[in-house]
């Protein structure tokens, strides 16, 4: 687990006041919002996303496109999201 | 001829004598002269009862009756002469109808005294004057049927064959007199099974009841019992004193129902306004009394001038007369504070025509199960359902009332002999429910009424298994008095009262209008109903129940029930919370199949399996986002869940270093049982081979609780004094009771072990603060 994916879990849980869960609870390739066939995933609504996108934005000084399709694909995991993150911060 | 086989020989001639002379005539071929003889005989036995009569007015009763047998048997014996024999029949029905008639003059009745000699209980009954207007009108039946029987009797002497008089006096009479008997049996059943005691509170006085009727009982208390005769003395003696004071309004707190009530009726009678309080807080009384107020009490009160009833009872001010009587229902006034289930107290305006309506309805509803029973509580006679259960209605219906009420649902155990009414809560059935383990042996099931919310269909069973009888489920509220009734067996349904008339306001709750509620509009409830055409309705959830979760509209008791459907949950509380975002909160208790499915799991994987089971019905948004898993839910002392207390749990961030499994607010006090688990970090760098909570911790968590659940300042100005006396440990749960005194900015704490009995035990630490209110609160 790369020290951007613990950074990524710890934004998540204090921005979104999660409760009972460590960012070792959080699976790297599970989804963030809803759940997969595996019954992994931390199973955020939509309320939960517009706050975590703002979160993500402050604390990593990435933005995220408009077209929601895209934006979703960025939020598909802890994974997904460290990938983005890493390709758009520096650059 | 004091044998009994002389009493039983000359009983049977008497009844045979028509039918002995009808023989004696037509086959004997016995004289008239022969016959009198038969009259003589008769004479001379009831001259031989003569003796033992009571008093000189039944012997001069007796003596003519013989004397008249006599004239007509020795008329008979010297003219020979059958009319004079004939007479005997009409003779026994006018001695009996002096007999009874007689009765009818000098109270009690004959029928009365017969019925006392049977049943000496009836002396000290409420149902004793009842029982003595029954028994005057039987006797005035007989009287009739004595003066009817006399005429057709003396119609069949002089008008009638031998044939007729005998079969008329020898059999039809029997048969009428047997009829009578029936009827008059079958009536008093009727009667007996209805209560007959009931008089309105307003219109009770001195002779309502016998003075040596029961009115309260405690077998608890010395001097415990009193009477009509020491009720009525002691509600004068307290009138005198209410009647020698300036002070128009009077708050009201007794602990003790007697006292309650005595002090109550004093007031009402005496047109004092009555401001009935079950909050004793000193904070509250200030805000509500008045300088011209009274507060009259049976506790010690610190918090200024208060009146103690003893006191007043004790020093007995009077002028020797004895003050009791009716009042103007529609003038007298009182005041009740709601329990508030979802904001603060309320005040409530009642005037006295209110209860008195209501009783008279519940008296109609419910009255004929009450005969000859006593009236036991477990819930406040502060708030409108113990008010009018415990201690107005046994006092217009004659029931004796327990003084204090039955605190632990072990102490029904005591009542098993009895037959009881039970003023109950579903709190107290709840505990009930889970406490005993095997059914009670009531020799007769005592009658249990739950009101104050609803009673789970499951506890009413398990209630119902240990006490033998269905509890009656109350419905109503302070503003609207009792609306509607159910027993669980029959389903949710409620069966409204015959004078509430139920409709469905716009906002789809539910509105009534009855004699109870002075509003002509009614007064509309903020319960969303569904009402049926014949006035029958059920309740789903509260109109407050329905929340709005970042726009999306969610019912509070759906989530519950969908919560309650896993089956493996036993109490649930759900709440709206507002922060960052809106969301819901879930407050569960688990069942034991629950705490068995879920026995070491992590919290997140049993908020993970009911957030999955609620997805399948529910959107996520709306589905609980924090959950806490208690013991029990808090309660206040009337049995009632409040949201804000739940809401509160939740404000305290969830933290894996302590765990809240049980607590209770009430004004200025939280107890709260706690547990710290091995793997807290509050332990690190103590003692690691012997792990025990440090005082540092023991004090910082005092102040978070109280500042979370007690409105607490949020500066600490003064530490006093802290004592340890013994430590908190790992995984073993530790109670702490917090109690702020607003005005002193004081807090104090003791930590403590619960004993074997569930009652405070073991001391382990305590302490107090003075905090800094200038600072801003926390």
């Amino acid at each position: 687990m790369s020290d951007l994916n613990t950074r990524i879990k710890e934004v998540i849980i204090e921005s979104l006041e999660l409760e009972d869960i460590t960012p070792a609870d959080i699976v790297d390739s599970a989804p963030i919002f809803g759940k997969n066939e595996k019954g992994e995933g931390l199973g955020l609504d939509s309320i939960d996303a517009l706050e975590l996108g703002i979160a993500i934005k402050d604390k990593f000084g990435v933005t995220f496109s408009t077209v929601k399709e895209e934006t979703k694909k960025h939020f598909a995991s802890v994974d997904a999201l460290a990938a983005y993150i890493a390709e758009h911060s520096e650059g | 001829m004091k044998s009994v086989a002389g009493k039983v020989f000359f009983t049977a001639i008497s009844v045979l004598y028509p039918l002995i002379v009808y023989c004696g005539l037509e086959f004997w071929a016995l004289s008239p002269r022969r016959l009198s003889l038969i009259l003589l005989a008769l004479a001379f036995y009831h001259f031989l009862n003569l003796t033992r009569s009571a008093t000189r007015l039944e012997r001069g009763r007796t003596s003519i009756f013989i004397v008249l047998i006599l004239i007509c048997a020795f008329v008979a014996f010297f003219l020979d002469n059958i009319i004079f024999i004939k007479f005997y029949p009409v003779l026994v029905s006018l001695s009996l109808l002096a007999f009874f008639g007689f009765t009818l003059f000098r109270p009690p009745s004959f029928v009365f005294r017969m019925a006392s000699l049977w049943d000496k209980s009836i002396h000290s009954s409420p149902s004793r004057n009842a029982v003595e207007r029954y028994c005057r009108n039987v006797t005035l039946v007989w009287c009739g049927f004595f003066v009817f029987n006399a005429t057709v009797a003396t119609f069949t002497v002089f008008m009638a064959s031998d044939k007729a008089w005998s079969l008329y006096n020898g059999l039809i009479s029997y048969i009428l007199m047997g009829v009578i008997f029936i009827a008059e049996f079958l009536v008093r059943k009727m009667v007996q099974n209805k209560l007959q005691s009931y008089v309105p509170v307003c219109d009770l006085e001195l002779d309502s009841r016998p003075g040596s009727a029961l009115v309260s009982f405690d077998s608890g208390l010395e001097d415990g019992v009193k009477t009509w005769d020491d009720f009525v003395r002691d509600v004068s003696t307290v009138r005198h004193y209410l009647e020698a004071r300036e002070n128009k309004p009077w708050i009201l707190h007794c602990e003790d129902s007697y006292y309650f009530t005595v002090s109550l009726l004093a007031m009402l009678q005496s047109g004092r306004k009555a401001l009935v309080t079950a909050n004793r807080q000193e904070a509250f009384i200030k805000e509500i009394k008045k300088p011209e107020y009274g507060f009259l009490t049976d506790e010690p009160f610190a918090g200024g001038s208060a009146t103690m009833v003893q006191d007043v009872l004790a020093n007995g001010e009077s002028d020797g007369t004895l003050r009791f009587g009716k009042f103007d229902k529609s003038k007298a006034e009182m005041v009740m504070f709601t329990s508030g289930t979802t904001g603060e107290p309320k005040a409530v305006y009642k005037l006295f025509l209110q209860f008195e309506n209501e009783l008279f309805e519940l008296v109609k509803v419910f009255g004929n199960d009450w005969v000859n029973r006593k009236v036991y509580s477990t819930v406040n006679h502060h708030h409108i359902y113990g008010l009018l259960f415990t201690a107005l209605l046994p006092i217009a219906t004659g029931l004796p009332f327990r003084r204090h009420r039955i605190d632990f649902p072990t102490e029904l155990v005591s009542l098993v002999n009895e037959s009881a009414v039970v003023a109950s809560s579903p709190a107290f059935l709840k505990r009930l429910s889970a406490e005993a383990d095997k059914p009670f042996d009531f020799k007769c099931p005592p009658i249990i009424y739950s009101s104050g919310g609803p009673l789970p269909a499951e506890v009413a069973g398990r209630a119902c298994e240990l006490t033998g009888m269905w509890p009656m489920e109350i419905y109503g509220s302070t503003e609207t008095g009792g609306i509607a009734y159910r027993q669980s067996k029959n389903g949710l349904i409620w069966t409204p009262f015959e004078v509430c008339k139920m409709s469905v306001a716009e906002n789809g709750c539910l509105n009534i209008k009855s004699n109870y509620i002075l509003e002509a509009e009614g007064f509309t409830t903020g319960d969303v109903v569904e009402l049926y055409d014949d006035g029958r309705f059920l309740l789903q959830g509260r109109s407050d129940s329905i929340v709005k979760i970042e726009e999306k509209r969610i019912s509070l008791p759906e989530v519950e029930n969908r919560l309650k459907q896993t089956g493996l949950v036993q109490d649930v509380r759900v709440v709206p919370m507002s922060g960052k975002r809106q969301y819901l909160a879930a407050a569960i208790v688990l069942n034991e199949a629950g705490r068995e499915k879920f026995a070491g799991a992590a919290k997140l994987s049993i908020n993970n399996y009911f957030h999955d089971y609620l997805l399948q019905f529910i959107e996520n948004t709306v589905s609980p986002k924090k959950w806490r898993y208690l013991e029990e839910l808090p309660q206040n002392t009337e049995g009632k869940i409040r949201m804000r207390d739940i809401q509160a749990l939740f404000n305290l961030a969830e933290s894996p270093n302590f765990k809240i499994l049980k607590f209770r607010r009430e004004p200025g006090v939280l107890t709260v049982k706690l547990v710290f688990p091995t793997t807290s970090d509050y332990y690190d760098g103590h003692f690691p081979e012997f792990k025990l909570l440090p005082a540092v911790v023991q004090v910082d968590m005092v102040l978070r609780l109280a500042r979370n659940f007690l409105d607490v300042p949020k500066n600490l100005s003064k530490i006093h004094r802290t004592k340890f006396a013994g430590p908190i440990l790992p995984d073993v749960p530790a109670w702490l009771k917090i109690t702020y005194d607003a005005d002193a900015a004081k807090v104090s704490f003791n930590y403590y072990v619960e004993d074997e009995q569930g009652n405070p035990g073991k001391n382990l630490s305590n302490g107090s603060f003075t905090m800094n209110p200038e600072e801003s609160r926390g």
